[in-house]
């Protein structure tokens, strides 16, 4: 567990970064510092591994005062991503990732084995290795980023808006392989971001930050999006909170009709290929639309709206794992299942 | 000398050995101080890295020097080293060598993105050895730019030297010009560009060995 126990740093010059702040990161979870920037968050991030020295107050890791163990020798335990991926230009995406373990001593046979695992576990292919950084996409960078802070498996993981500088589609894929890797590895994460979307994604504790380091408001996401503390927070949150919030909501309560043989729906025929996998909407006209879907078990209620909003005859197809079509929900049931589940909270 | 022609191919084909032993002589005149320069260049570059306020007056220092006309730098050392000895050539032109490398050498080490320099220090690395293991590395392909640029002067300043008595290759130059004999001008022209080619080539394929992924900035731009 980290702990910040009136952690403050004020500039020589006497500007104030953090005016000194109290806050518990839980060990195995994701705590998402967030807030605008100039709010201290990442001068708080880099409190735990020493980059930045608190001017009062302490940062406790397992207890023990970060300022009384030797910089190196901390950070060689702290697994460190950041926002450019800052992989060293001169060395293969195997030799980047095994340099923490080398530099605690491995050889280079050990370092590399290990690395070659790591590539996998970010989802790389294993000809990755030899390649040089600047031959990697902006995304593949941020994987051999987290691949190297994890190499020497530190329980502490400092990640510093590491996926801000890679385009939405690329973001979402990280953020995806970030929750599936915690849910292995369950590490202690400090993340550290401007973008609330993201915190509320990834975070299983949400500390929204104001200038100087002060909170706003600690709170899981769920409640974060319910009940924001204060104007402040909400307006920071953005006036579609409610809609987000139903990301974080599972789709299991919707009521699912089950298809049985063929869905018909006023002139619209639900078609299916071999599989049972449904293939679009057919007009009586000879039109053709998608037919957008949802996985009642494993999507979440934002997922199930948008299918029933985009869907030409108002019905989303649920789907189960292996893509199937094996039911439909019309608009009201899913709005039914937004109604019992904020009187069931 | 009516019929003296351009080139004597004759004399070219019997001297062959003689301007090969030239040509040698020419390029451990003229490389020998482009080498002790780099040495003196990386650790002098690696301590500016670590402490700015040094490298101003001192690559100030070397620019003046840079700036001096070598045949006058050469008849001022005279004095000290002695009219015949490679000193009086070498230490001069370790100067020059040096004027280009310890700029390009902190440049170099300057290069590296602050990203990368951060990424490296959160990683455990201490200052002196993140230097050695991250920044110098990294410098590689601004250090032989500057090599390329220095060993090539270099090569044609040591031919000034023949005028105190060492230059290899710059002994033709006088020799031809006081015979005037063509001929062994023109050949210490061909051999001086040679040897400058050669030695340029060497350099570039060495770049590309040591930094392969140095491909024209793509990676620093990012």
């Amino acid at each position: 567990m980290i702990r910040f126990d009136g952690a403050a740093k004020r500039h020589p010059d006497g500007t104030v970064a953090v005016e000194g702040l109290d806050l518990d990161v839980p060990a195995g979870r994701i705590t998402v510092l967030v807030g605008p920037s100039g709010c201290g968050k990442t001068t708080l991030l880099r409190m735990v591994n020493r980059m930045v020295e608190p001017t009062s107050g302490r940062v406790l890791l397992d207890g023990a005062d970060v300022a009384g163990l030797p910089a190196a020798k901390l950070r060689r335990g702290i697994g460190y991503v950041i926002q450019q991926a800052g992989l060293f230009p001169h060395r293969r995406v195997i030799d980047n990732i095994a340099t923490v373990p080398r530099l605690l001593g491995w050889d280079r046979k050990r370092a590399r084995a290990r690395a070659a695992e790591l590539l996998e576990l970010v989802g790389l292919a294993p000809e990755t290795a030899r390649r040089y950084p600047f031959q990697l996409s902006g995304g593949q960078q941020q994987r051999v980023g987290v691949a190297r802070a994890l190499a020497a498996d530190p329980p502490v993981l400092l990640m510093d808006e590491p996926f801000s500088a890679v385009d939405p589609v690329v973001r979402a894929g990280l953020q995806e392989e970030l929750l599936r890797l915690q849910s292995e590895l369950n590490k202690t994460v400090l993340f550290v971001t401007h973008d609330i979307e993201e915190a509320v994604r990834l975070g299983d504790q949400i500390v929204v930050l104001r200038e100087h380091g002060r909170i706003a408001q600690l709170a899981d996401p769920h409640t974060l999006l319910t009940a924001p503390a204060d104007e402040g927070v909400a307006a920071f949150l953005g006036r579609d909170r409610g809609l987000r919030g139903l990301g974080l909501r599972p789709a299991r309560t919707v009521a699912v009709r089950p298809l049985n043989g063929s869905a018909v729906q006023g002139d619209w025929k639900l078609t299916t290929d071999s599989a049972g996998r449904a293939t679009g909407w057919l007009h009586a006209d000879g039109r053709r639309q998608d037919a957008p879907a949802f996985h009642p078990a494993a999507d979440t209620l934002r997922v199930a709206l948008d299918a029933a909003v985009l869907s030409p005859t108002g019905l989303a197809v649920a789907v189960d794992t292996e893509g199937r079509a094996v039911g439909l929900a019309d608009r009201a049931a899913v709005l039914a299942a937004l109604a019992e589940d904020a009187h069931g909270r | 000398m009516d019929g003296e022609p351009l080139v004597r191919w004759k004399w070219l084909g019997d001297h062959l050995g003689y301007l090969w032993s030239l040509t040698l002589d020419h390029a451990g005149l003229a490389l020998l101080p482009v080498l002790i320069a780099l040495l003196v260049a990386l650790p002098l570059g690696l301590l500016c890295a670590r402490l700015p306020r040094l490298y101003q007056p001192l690559a100030a220092v070397f620019n003046v020097v840079y700036a001096l006309p070598s045949l006058a730098v050469f008849v001022v050392l005279i004095p000290y080293t002695g009219l015949a000895t490679k000193a009086t050539v070498m230490v001069p032109l370790t100067c020059y060598a040096l004027a280009v490398l310890l700029p390009t050498t902190v440049e170099g080490l300057r290069s590296v993105p602050e990203s990368v320099r951060q990424a490296a220090t959160a990683m455990g690395y201490g200052p002196w050895r993140r230097l050695a293991a991250v920044e110098l590395p990294a410098a590689v392909p601004y250090l032989i730019s500057g090599l390329r640029v220095a060993a090539v002067s270099s090569i044609s300043l040591a031919a000034v030297g023949a005028l105190v008595g060492q230059g290899g290759l710059g002994y033709l130059f006088i020799d031809g010009f006081q015979r005037t004999f063509t001929t062994v001008i023109l050949a210490g022209i061909v051999l001086v560009a040679l040897l400058a080619l050669a030695t340029d080539l060497l350099l570039v394929l060495a770049r590309r060995l040591l930094a392969p992924w140095a491909v024209r900035e793509k990676g620093a731009a990012r």
